[in-house]
C-alpha cells in the first residue's frame, strides 16, 4: 500500500470523471426533465403518465412478466442445480459451460430463434397441424406468452449459476441426514435446502427479474407493439410522440429497481462473508 | 437407478430449451429456400454467402468491430490505472470512485443511448459515431476494474515495492512488474469487454443515424423488412464467433475465473 494519496487520487479520476461527466451527467439531464413541464418544475408529468390506462398495463405486464420468469426459473433452476451437483466433476464441468454458452451468445440470435420456433409456419403451429390437432395456425408470436418463454431461456442460466453455487456450499449429508431422520422430499427442501440456499435464490432472482424489467430485444422481436414491455415503450414513447417526459419517467422506474435490486444483491454478498 | 435416469432427462430437457434454438437457426439459415422454414427446404449454403454480400452488414460489422476493440482499449486505458488505484493507495473518496465507475451497469442502455443522444449529439454536435464510442467505452469500464482489480488483488504489492526499493521509478515499477503479472487478467478483461460491447443493444437503439448503425441493430431492422433466411445465417455466424472466442479464452486463460 502506497502512501501517496495524491498519486492515486491522480490515477482514478480520469475514469471516475469520464463516467460521471459523459456518462452520469446526461442521464440526470434526462431523469430531471421529467420533472418539467411547460418550462417550471411541477410533478403533473408524473401524474399524467400514472393516470394513463396503456402506462399502467405497461406497468403491470413488465412486473408480472418479471416476476414469473423468475419465479419458473427458480423452480427448473432448483431441479437442474439439484441433478447438476450430483454429477461427477467431468460432466458437472461440461453441463456448467453449456449453461453459460447461451450468455456469451448475441441476444439478437437468441431471440430470433423463437420466431422460427413460434411463427405462423413455424415449428410448433406445424407439429400441432400435423398431429391433426389444429386446423389453422395460432397466434403464438406477439403475445405474451411469447415474450415469456423468450425471456426464460435468456435468463435461466443466470439463475440455474446462482443456484448451482448456492448449492455446492451446501454439505451433502445434510439431505441424506434430514431422509434419515424420516423427512419427505417436500420437507427436505422447505426445511433444508431452501434456507441453506436463500442467499442464492434471492441473487438468481434478483439477476432474473431486473434482467427482465430492462429488457428491450425480446419483447421487441417477440412482442411487437402487441406486447410492450417497459423499455419497448420508452423507445416507442420517443419515436412516435417525441414524448421525452414520459421517456424521463420510465428512466427513473428502470434505475430505481435495477438499483434497489443492485442494492438488495450487495448486502447479500456482504452479509455471507 | 430411476433417479439417475430422472435427473439426466432434466438436465437433458433444460439444455435442449437452451441450447436447442440455436441448432434450429443454424439449420434453418441452411435453407435453400427463400424464406425462414423449418426443416429447410433443401440444403445450400447460398445465405450464409449472402450474408458477406449484404452492403449494409458489412459496414455495421465493421462499425460494431470499431466500438468493440477501440471502446474496450479505451476502457482499460482508464480501468487499468483506477483498478491500481483503487487497489494499491488509500485514495480519498474510493467508495465514491468506485460508485460512480460501477454505473453504467445499473443504468439500463437504452437510457444511456437516448441521454447521450438529447444532451451530446444534438446540443454539441457530437457525431453518433463519437457518441457511440463513449457510450461502449462507459458500458465496458465497470468490467474492466472489476477483473484487474481482482487480478491486481491477488498479486502481492511487496513485489512493486521491493522494485521501487532497489531504485525502478513507479512507472517503471509497473510497467516491468505488475504488468506483466497481470497480463492474463487485462486479457480477460479485454474478451468479457470485447462480447459485451459486440452483442449490445439497447445503447444503440437511439445512437443510430445513415449509415451509423451497430450490426445488432441493423439486424434487427433488417429483421422488419424481410423474412429471409440471412439473418438466421447471420446469427449463427455471430454465435460461432462468440463461442469460439469464449472457448479459446477459456483454454487458455481460465477465462470463467474472472467472470
Amino acid at each position: 500500500m502506497f502512501q501517496n494519496n495524491r498519486e492515486g487520487l491522480f490515477l482514478a479520476l480520469p475514469a471516475a470523471v469520464f463516467t460521471g461527466l459523459l456518462f452520469l451527467l446526461p442521464v440526470g439531464f434526462l431523469l430531471a426533465e421529467a420533472f418539467k413541464v411547460e418550462g417550471s418544475w411541477s410533478l403533473q408529468g408524473y401524474i399524467d403518465f400514472a393516470l394513463k390506462p396503456l402506462n399502467q398495463t405497461v406497468f403491470l405486464r413488465t412486473l408480472k412478466l418479471g416476476f414469473f420468469v423468475a419465479l419458473l426459473s427458480a423452480i427448473i433452476g432448483y431441479l437442474c442445480a439439484f441433478c447438476i451437483i450430483n454429477l461427477n466433476d467431468k460432466s458437472r464441468g461440461r453441463v456448467f459451460g453449456l449453461v453459460i454458452l447461451p450468455l456469451m451468445i448475441s441476444p439478437v440470435a437468441r431471440t430470433y430463434a423463437w420466431i422460427v420456433i413460434l411463427g405462423r409456419t413455424g415449428i410448433v403451429n406445424d407439429a400441432l397441424i400435423g398431429m391433426g390437432l389444429l386446423d389453422t395456425p395460432i397466434r403464438i408470436l406477439f403475445t405474451e406468452t411469447a415474450v415469456f418463454i423468450g425471456l426464460l431461456q435468456l435468463f435461466l442460466p443466470l439463475m440455474i449459476i446462482s443456484l448451482v453455487s448456492a448449492m455446492e456450499n451446501l454439505p451433502k449429508d445434510v439431505i441424506a441426514a434430514a431422509r434419515v431422520l424420516g423427512a419427505n422430499w417436500f420437507q427436505v427442501f422447505t426445511k433444508v435446502i431452501l434456507p441453506l440456499t436463500k442467499d442464492g435464490l434471492v441473487m438468481g432472482g434478483t439477476l432474473v427479474f431486473t434482467g427482465c424489467l430492462t429488457a428491450y430485444i425480446t419483447p421487441a422481436i417477440l412482442g411487437g407493439s402487441k406486447v410492450l414491455m417497459l423499455e419497448t415503450l420508452l423507445y416507442q414513447r420517443v419515436n412516435v410522440a417525441n414524448d421525452f417526459i414520459s421517456a424521463g419517467i420510465i428512466a427513473t422506474i428502470l434505475i430505481v429497481m435495477s438499483f434497489s435490486a443492485n442494492q438488495l444483491l450487495k448486502r447479500i454478498a456482504s452479509a455471507r462473508q | 437407478m430411476n433417479s439417475k435416469l430422472a435427473s439426466r432427462s432434466i438436465i437433458v430437457i433444460t439444455l435442449l430449451f437452451l441450447i436447442g434454438p440455436f441448432g434450429i437457426i443454424i439449420l434453418a439459415g441452411l435453407s435453400a429456400g427463400d424464406f425462414m422454414t423449418f426443416p429447410p427446404d433443401g440444403i445450400s449454403l447460398k445465405w450464409y454467402a449472402k450474408v458477406f454480400e449484404v452492403k449494409s452488414f458489412r459496414a455495421s460489422f465493421a462499425l460494431s468491430m470499431f466500438l468493440a476493440i477501440g471502446g474496450t482499449i479505451a476502457a482499460l486505458l482508464l480501468g487499468i490505472p483506477a483498478a491500481y488505484a483503487i487497489s494499491r493507495y488509500k485514495i480519498p473518496f474510493a467508495e465514491t470512485i468506485k460508485t460512480i465507475v460501477a454505473a453504467p451497469i445499473i443504468v439500463p442502455g437504452i437510457i444511456v443511448g437516448l441521454a447521450l443522444l438529447r444532451y451530446l449529439v444534438v446540443p454539441l454536435n457530437f457525431t453518433v459515431t463519437i457518441a457511440l464510442f463513449l457510450a461502449h467505452t462507459a458500458l465496458v469500464l465497470p468490467y474492466a476494474v472489476r477483473v484487474v482489480s481482482s487480478s491486481l488483488n491477488n498479486l502481492r504489492s511487496d513485489m512493486e515495492e521491493a522494485a521501487v526499493l532497489l531504485g525502478c521509478s513507479r512507472v517503471g515499477a509497473f510497467i516491468r512488474v505488475v504488468l506483466p503479472n497481470i497480463r492474463s487478467g487485462v486479457l480477460a478483461a479485454f474478451i468479457l469487454g470485447f462480447v459485451t460491447s459486440f452483442n449490445q443493444v439497447p445503447v444503440s437503439l437511439f445512437l443510430s443515424g445513415p449509415g451509423v448503425r451497430t450490426l445488432p441493430i441493423d439486424m434487427l431492422s433488417y429483421m422488419e423488412m424481410t423474412y429471409d433466411p440471412s439473418v438466421a445465417a447471420l446469427s449463427a455466424l455471430l454465435a460461432f464467433l462468440s463461442v469460439a472466442i469464449v472457448f479459446i479464452a477459456e483454454k487458455f486463460l481460465g477465462f470463467s475465473r474472472y467472470v
